[in-house]
């Protein structure tokens, strides 16, 4: 019968009927048979303090959203450039600056190469494209360097590109958002000394955005991206004709060549390798594309590797463009009364210091940086998320949050990556030499596993394929000891991490690997009927409702059900043992005094004893420790009970042959079958 | 003057006949559309007959998983088009009058209701007893909504 509901009375005469409820329709919702889905009510949290914290939350994150709302939007190949080339393409504005800082460094006329530095990692650009692009072809799920080389290599390389990565995509952070607050401090001088602060605000700003579940936004993400192209290439366009048909700069180029036949002698390969090396940097990103080839609409792999050849043009443009307007404009960083970036040099003699133009530009710059910034936000916590899913880091990172991103990913990722803009003071060319290490090994080991590939599948053409991607390894694995050999001392840290980092995962997945050993039953294994004796011991502190409970409960598990009470106090212990065998006479007390005040140490020995006192010819009994807990009403009040229940547990964890039980009693909830207050005359049951 | 064109005839409230046959989703669907587009309530009521022959209030459709799945997917599907549905389980000894009871104590201006197709015998619309009950007694405006023709029998 449905309890105490009546039928309500239709319209006529005998139409009756009973409206049913449906408790479960709050919390659950039946999909199939004997499969229920949870719904957003079922994970409320149940406490005040809980329900406090998720409402924050809430605010800060937005709501949780379900599994099912995340859509796989495809993107067009606008879209995608706008997406996946602002990493690379805002490398541009600060690769010039970093050629030239080194340049400098060989006297002013050695400026002049700056051009001829850049000309030669745009050759260096359009190799690894060109490898890039067989990638696209290879491996439309996503040719990350880790997926390449997993299929390729085996683990111990695979790791060694996921290392690499992991730390090209901390550096990226770091390195745009330093540059990218460079560019608001050299339009406004004024926020110089506040720079540290906005680069940590800029990644909270980030991480909270990433959180909240920002997608990569096609259309947020054009907008600064195509801005900043085309104002650059009109920034580059109008200043090749000042300076071709108009003759700006030329005295200073005159000058600078004349100086330069001098100096030539001097300049030393070693500076222009560390220049090129320096320059490099304008590679990072290239990858980008070649790891998101599932987000392109049909036919991914050609769409993948047309953008990739348009974004790989366009950053070369950029790139020798930028160069080519601060050789012959004879501008160089300037750190003096305050600092001003190459790019905002340019800009201002382009659009003119203080003009609206040069202002946006700024801002565009500075936004694109930021944006380049979160695509690393969605990669690293997707690769730690595959990391994850393999066994190389903690299982954590590959939950999804309330959000549908990879929320551990994300924060450990804000965290390091700000650490590292305080600990470099906000200096992009302090964190540079960490960079480009570990992108260029990254690029050695796919376009390797590359080769492995093609010599494998040999498909039509392999020969010409194996060939261009042979001949991209062999120039990033150059590249990569240069850029080792010029940026050392600071590149050392990364060639050290890189292995800490595999061997740090190689140590978790053999401990996973060992707990599933451990935990693997048989096919054949059928569970047995359990034959093992149970037997009940309850610590106790004296007779209260919560005691009682525990006795109750542990009465349900097994007829062996004894009460412990350990006391340093023998009359005490007599008080209790009096009222005990008054109160609960079904159930046996042993009172252990402890002379040594220890409290742990007697009770667990007295499980040894209890143990030991087994008949060797049984097999061993399952002991159910059975622990009276209250349960605190508020946060605080947590500190003040259960402390001892708390070490009890932690002395018993792992215990052979014993279960620990707890028996939460909360406060006004004893009706029934528990007894009531110590005015009363007995238990109730 | 000529009228501005409108999304469908409009209504506040419409209750939707489910009976568990595969229909009842489009059905669903459909009013959940036209629901959106007015911003009015749509409730959901599946009613399972009881024989004389047994108490009323039995404890049966409470305990039944497939009862509570025909609801709870129809929750579903409005939920999928952007509605939400207040889902309604009754008992009753005859399912058109339940239908309409429960139509007229919410105040419902539209209830709708399903038209399956029998494939069986050639193929044929059965109206049986529900649908002409609901018909005669509804105060309100009443869609019944055909299941569409299979392609080789049309």
């Amino acid at each position: 019968m449905i309890g105490g509901r009546r039928p309500i009375q239709g319209r006529k005469p005998g139409d009756r009927r009973v409206r049913v409820e449906r408790p479960h329709s709050a919390l659950f919702r039946w999909t199939g048979p004997g499969q229920l889905t949870a719904k957003e009510a079922a994970s409320v949290p149940t406490t005040a303090t809980g329900r406090l914290f998720a409402r924050v939350k809430a605010l800060l994150l937005g709501r949780p959203l379900a599994s099912e709302a995340e859509l796989g939007e495809r993107l067009s190949k606008k879209k995608a450039l706008a997406i996946f080339s602002s990493d690379a393409i805002s490398s541009s504005a600060y690769a010039t600056e970093e050629i030239l800082r080194v340049l400098i460094l060989g006297g002013i006329a050695a400026l002049a190469w700056g051009l001829w530095v850049s000309v030669g990692i745009a050759v260096l650009l359009i190799a690894v494209a060109i490898s890039y692009r067989q990638i696209c072809i290879a491996y439309p799920s996503g040719g990350g360097s880790y997926s390449v080389s997993k299929v390729n290599f085996g683990r111990r390389t695979s790791l060694i590109a996921a290392s690499a990565l992991m730390i090209d995509y901390v550096l990226t952070v770091a390195v745009s958002v330093a540059s990218s607050i460079e560019q608001v401090t050299s339009a406004v001088p004024e926020l110089f000394d506040v720079r540290v602060v906005l680069g940590v605000v800029a990644i909270v700003l980030i991480t909270i955005g990433n959180l909240r579940g920002l997608r990569e936004a096609g259309n947020l993400f054009a907008i600064p991206t195509y801005v900043f192209i085309v104002s650059a290439l009109l920034m580059i366009v109008i200043g090749t004709i000042r300076i071709v048909v108009f003759g700006e700069g030329e005295g200073y180029a005159a000058t600078l060549g004349h100086q330069l036949d001098e100096s030539v002698q001097t300049l030393s390969i070693i500076l222009l390798l560390r220049a090129f090396a320096a320059g490099a940097v304008a590679l990072t990103g290239t990858e980008a594309i070649a790891t998101g080839v599932p987000a392109f609409e049909p036919p991914e792999a050609k769409n993948a590797a047309t953008t990739l050849a348009v974004m790989a043009a366009l950053l070369g443009v950029l790139f020798i463009g930028l160069t080519f307007l601060a050789v012959n404009f004879g501008i160089t960083h300037v750190e003096e009364p305050v600092k001003q970036t190459v790019i905002s040099q340019i800009a201002g003699k382009i659009y003119g210091f203080g003009s609206i133009p040069f202002f946006l530009f700024q801002g565009f710059t500075a936004l694109l940086l930021v944006l380049a910034a979160n695509t690393s936000f969605n990669a690293f916590p997707r690769l730690l998320a595959i990391l994850a899913i393999d066994g190389f880091i903690p299982r954590q990172f590959s939950f999804r949050g309330d959000r549908l991103a990879f929320s551990y990913g994300i924060i450990v990722l804000a965290t390091v990556a700000a650490g590292l803009i305080i600990l470099f003071q906000g200096e992009t060319h302090l964190l540079i030499p960490l960079y480009a290490v570990g992108v260029f090994i990254d690029f050695t080991i796919s376009q390797s596993g590359m080769i492995r590939h093609w010599r494998r599948e040999r498909p039509p053409g392999w020969q010409r394929r194996l060939a261009i991607n042979a001949f991209g390894a062999t120039l990033t694995a150059i590249v990569a000891v240069v850029v080792t050999i010029a940026k050392a001392p600071q590149s050392f840290l990364v060639i050290a991490l890189i292995p800490l980092l595999v061997g740090g995962m190689q140590f978790i997945r053999r401990q996973y690997d060992a707990q599933e050993k451990e935990l693997a039953v048989r096919d054949e294994f059928i569970v047995p009927v359990n034959h093992r004796e149970q037997r009940v011991v309850i610590p106790v502190n004296g007779i209260n409702r919560a005691v009682v409970q525990a006795v109750i409960f542990g009465q349900t598990l097994a007829t062996d059900v004894r009460a412990v009470f350990i006391t340093e106090d023998p009359e005490q212990g007599d008080e209790v043992r009096k009222k005990w065998e008054r109160q609960v006479p079904n159930v046996p007390l042993v009172i252990v005094e402890s002379p040594y005040r220890a409290l742990i140490g007697p009770f667990t020995a007295y499980l040894d004893v209890l143990d030991l006192a087994w008949p060797p010819d049984k097999p061993a009994p399952i002991t159910i420790v059975v622990l009276p807990e209250y349960v605190a009403r508020h946060w605080w009040d947590r500190l003040l009970y259960n402390q001892s229940a708390k070490r009890l547990k932690a002395a018993l964890l792992g215990r052979e042959h014993t279960v620990i039980a707890d028996v939460p009693y909360r406060r006004g909830t004893l009706t029934g079958s528990t007894p009531p207050g110590p005015d009363a005359s007995g238990p109730r049951t | 003057m000529p009228s501005e064109p409108t999304t469908g005839p409009s209504f506040k409230r419409a209750v939707v006949a489910l009976s568990g046959h595969p229909n009842g989703q489009r059905l669903v669907r459909l009013v959940g559309e036209l629901a959106k587009a007015h911003k009015a309530e749509v409730i959901g009521v599946h009613v399972v007959e009881i024989d004389w022959s047994m108490p009323l209030d039995m404890d049966l459709a409470a305990r039944s998983d497939e009862i509570q799945q025909i609801l709870d997917m129809a929750e579903g599907t409005a939920e999928s088009v952007g509605v939400k549905l207040e889902s309604v389980l009754l008992q009753a000894r005859d399912v058109g009058a339940a239908l309409v009871d429960e139509a007229v104590e919410r105040d419902a201006d539209l209830l709708v209701i399903g038209l399956a197709y029998r494939t069986k015998f050639g193929g044929d619309f059965a109206m049986g007893r529900t649908i002409p009950y609901v018909l005669k007694n509804a105060p309100c405006a009443v869609w019944v909504v055909r299941e569409p023709i299979p392609e080789e029998n049309s």
